[in-house]
């Protein structure tokens, strides 16, 4: 049933079939690159990009291949970019819809909490976390994912309020459902939609973030490539060697235009108040 | 299975409220029996406490600020009330199940409707799905859903109002319970419609021997549907009566008040409605008088301080009524 609603939506569609070319470019990258990602090349820096040389995107300021570099970068950046946003959207949905279903001194905590994560800024936290944590790629991860929970938190939060009160859940209680049966199979497929728009942001922030911290030597440390560090590396040279940067840049863009797309149609398969009215 | 075997009793049920303005009794000492196949009516005006009744009995009141203080719920010889709220799950649905007033927000919008007909089974009988979708399919085709196997998987927007409340009784009736509770269940739909939904409720409760508990506030309903009557004001249930002796013979000055501001056709229109004057009472903290007094034409010193003994009258089934006017000898 709703597998094929969602095989017709163009939407979706195209958004599934962006998010698995960059899975088929991990694959690619496990076995083949065009250069090694790490080999540094003096006598090409910053070449730009051309058939003749075989750097198609041209070189960074240490004469690496910025094509290769992409491409074994797509994995980290991709495992960066969907666990943290799991862990933050699995962690902070679960405190948010029992907090607010239950309400009272749990929810109260709960959210003072919440809030007090939010008062700093999320760069901030994330770099307090990775302080502690130390640094490694799954540190990442974690940091990225704590900066998401509070934020799914809330969000659930307020949908779950705004909904508890309503009939169907006394009607659901009336039929003899427990707290958790109402909550999973009652409240969470209501709260959907903005949990996939929430989703498909942070799948997108979470690269930036982890870019941001490689910018502060933090995140994935040189020389392996992350699409964060490729950018943060570029900034310097964009007026000289634009090509460090748009590619890079590109990458990113794509990717997260793909989660987008994926979660707009997803929120157009799953929730049936929107399928008709398009 | 005994005809007239009595399958719910409930004793001196009071239901309180914690607000800030004090304490509110919402349902204070109400008591009355249910026979299998019966149908009762309880009657009254928005906030007598009608449907904060039936929800306390299911142990559906939010608490806080709601608390159940006194009272016996007597069904299959247990009370429900002291059950733990595990047992009391067992009873919801299966044995005791409810139709809410407004089919628009009772049901879930993103759920298809065989699953949520097929809710009570699946909690109860613990069916798997396939076997819970026939009988949710089997439920649309008798509540008289035309192609149910293709309606089944629409959504509660896709039907009409009076379709869902026929949804909605498909629901309470998927486990065959022995007792149907209705909240209103008419209220919200218009006139042609709800003949049709009270024509289902009857015959579907008369084909399985469901017991029904009317919540209504519309007379007409009550006529139409209910072998008893019970009349409700601030809490407290201040006449009972089956249901012609209440209409040809109303005891009770409330019940009179009610039965008169019907409109009827058979008055010129020029003529004033009658409407009981004044307001219902405000139940934060209400002494212990008759709490219509203030309303009463026929308000007596008594009335002011004491509230009336409930006293049995005469007639062919049990009927009692509380007022003052009625207690031959007085203290």
């Amino acid at each position: 049933m709703n597998a094929s609603r969602f095989t017709k939506n163009p939407i979706a569609m195209t958004g599934l079939a962006i998010v698995l070319f960059y899975v088929a470019i991990i694959l690619v990258s496990l076995v083949w690159l065009p250069f090694d990602p790490v080999a540094m090349d003096m006598d090409l820096l910053l070449d730009p990009p051309s058939f003749k040389t075989g750097h198609l995107f041209g070189t960074d300021e240490f004469g690496r291949d910025i094509l290769s570099r992409i491409m074994s970068g797509c994995a980290v950046s991709l495992i960066i970019s969907l666990g943290a946003t799991a862990l933050g959207a699995v962690a902070g949905t679960l405190l948010g819809i029992w907090a607010g279903f239950l309400g009272g001194r749990w929810d109260h905590w709960l959210m003072r909490v919440a809030d007090v994560l939010f008062s700093f800024p999320s760069l901030l936290l994330a770099i307090f976390v990775m302080a502690i944590l130390g640094e490694r790629t799954y540190n990442v991860v974690i940091a990225i994912g704590i900066v998401y929970i509070p934020q799914f938190a809330r969000i659930s939060r307020g949908a779950i309020l705004s909904l508890k009160n309503q009939e169907f859940v006394r009607a659901a209680f009336s039929n003899g459902a427990g707290k958790s049966y109402v909550l999973f199979r009652h409240l969470l497929p209501n709260i959907l939609v903005p949990l996939i728009v929430q989703v498909s942001l942070s799948l997108s922030v979470a690269i930036l973030l982890e870019s941001a911290l490689s910018f502060l030597g933090l995140g994935i440390q040189p020389p392996a490539p992350s699409w964060g560090n490729m950018l943060s590396a570029a900034r310097k040279l964009m007026m000289i060697a634009p090509w460090t940067a748009v590619y890079p840049g590109l990458a990113i863009v794509f990717l997260v235009l793909g989660f987008n797309l994926l979660g707009d149609g997803l929120r157009d398969v799953l929730d049936p108040r929107l399928r008709n009215a398009r | 299975m005994q005809d007239n075997e009595e399958i719910l009793r409930v004793e001196g049920l009071c239901t309180q409220f914690r607000t800030e303005q004090g304490l509110v009794k919402a349902v204070d000492g109400i008591s009355f029996e249910l026979r299998r196949g019966q149908t009762l009516g309880i009657v009254g005006e928005s906030g007598s406490g009608k449907s904060v009744a039936n929800l306390s009995m299911l142990r559906l009141i939010q608490t806080p600020p709601g608390r159940v203080t006194a009272g016996k719920v007597l069904f299959d010889g247990k009370d429900l009330l002291t059950l733990s709220e595990e047992e009391v799950r067992a009873y919801r649905g299966r044995n005791i199940a409810m139709i809410f007033q407004d089919p628009l927000t009772s049901l879930n919008p993103v759920l298809p409707i065989w699953l949520q007909i097929a809710e009570a089974i699946e909690l109860h009988h613990k069916l798997k799905r396939p076997a819970a979708k026939v009988k949710a399919v089997e439920m649309l085709k008798a509540i008289g859903i035309p192609d149910p196997e293709r309606r089944a998987y629409d959504y509660p927007h896709q039907f009409s109002g009076g379709m869902r409340q026929r949804v909605m009784i498909a629901m309470a009736l998927s486990c065959d319970p022995d007792i149907l509770i209705a909240d209103e269940p008419t209220t919200a739909l218009d006139v042609t419609i709800q003949a049709q939904i009270l024509d289902l409720i009857r015959g579907l409760s008369r084909e399985r021997r469901t017991a029904v508990i009317m919540i209504t506030h519309d007379l007409g309903v009550v006529a139409g549907m209910c072998d008893e009557v019970c009349v409700l004001y601030a809490g407290r249930i201040v006449e009972r009566a089956p249901v012609d002796e209440l209409f040809y013979e109303p005891r009770h000055p409330y019940t009179r008040g009610l039965l008169d501001s019907i409109p009827r056709l058979d008055r010129s229109s020029a003529e004033r409605l009658y409407s009981i004057p004044g307001s219902p009472p405000d139940l934060v903290d209400l002494p212990d008088c008759c709490p219509f007094h203030p309303r009463c034409s026929h308000a007596m010193e008594i009335c002011r301080h004491t509230y009336p003994p409930e006293t049995a009258e005469a007639g062919r089934g049990n009927r009692t009524v509380s007022c003052w006017l009625h207690v031959k000898e007085r203290a």
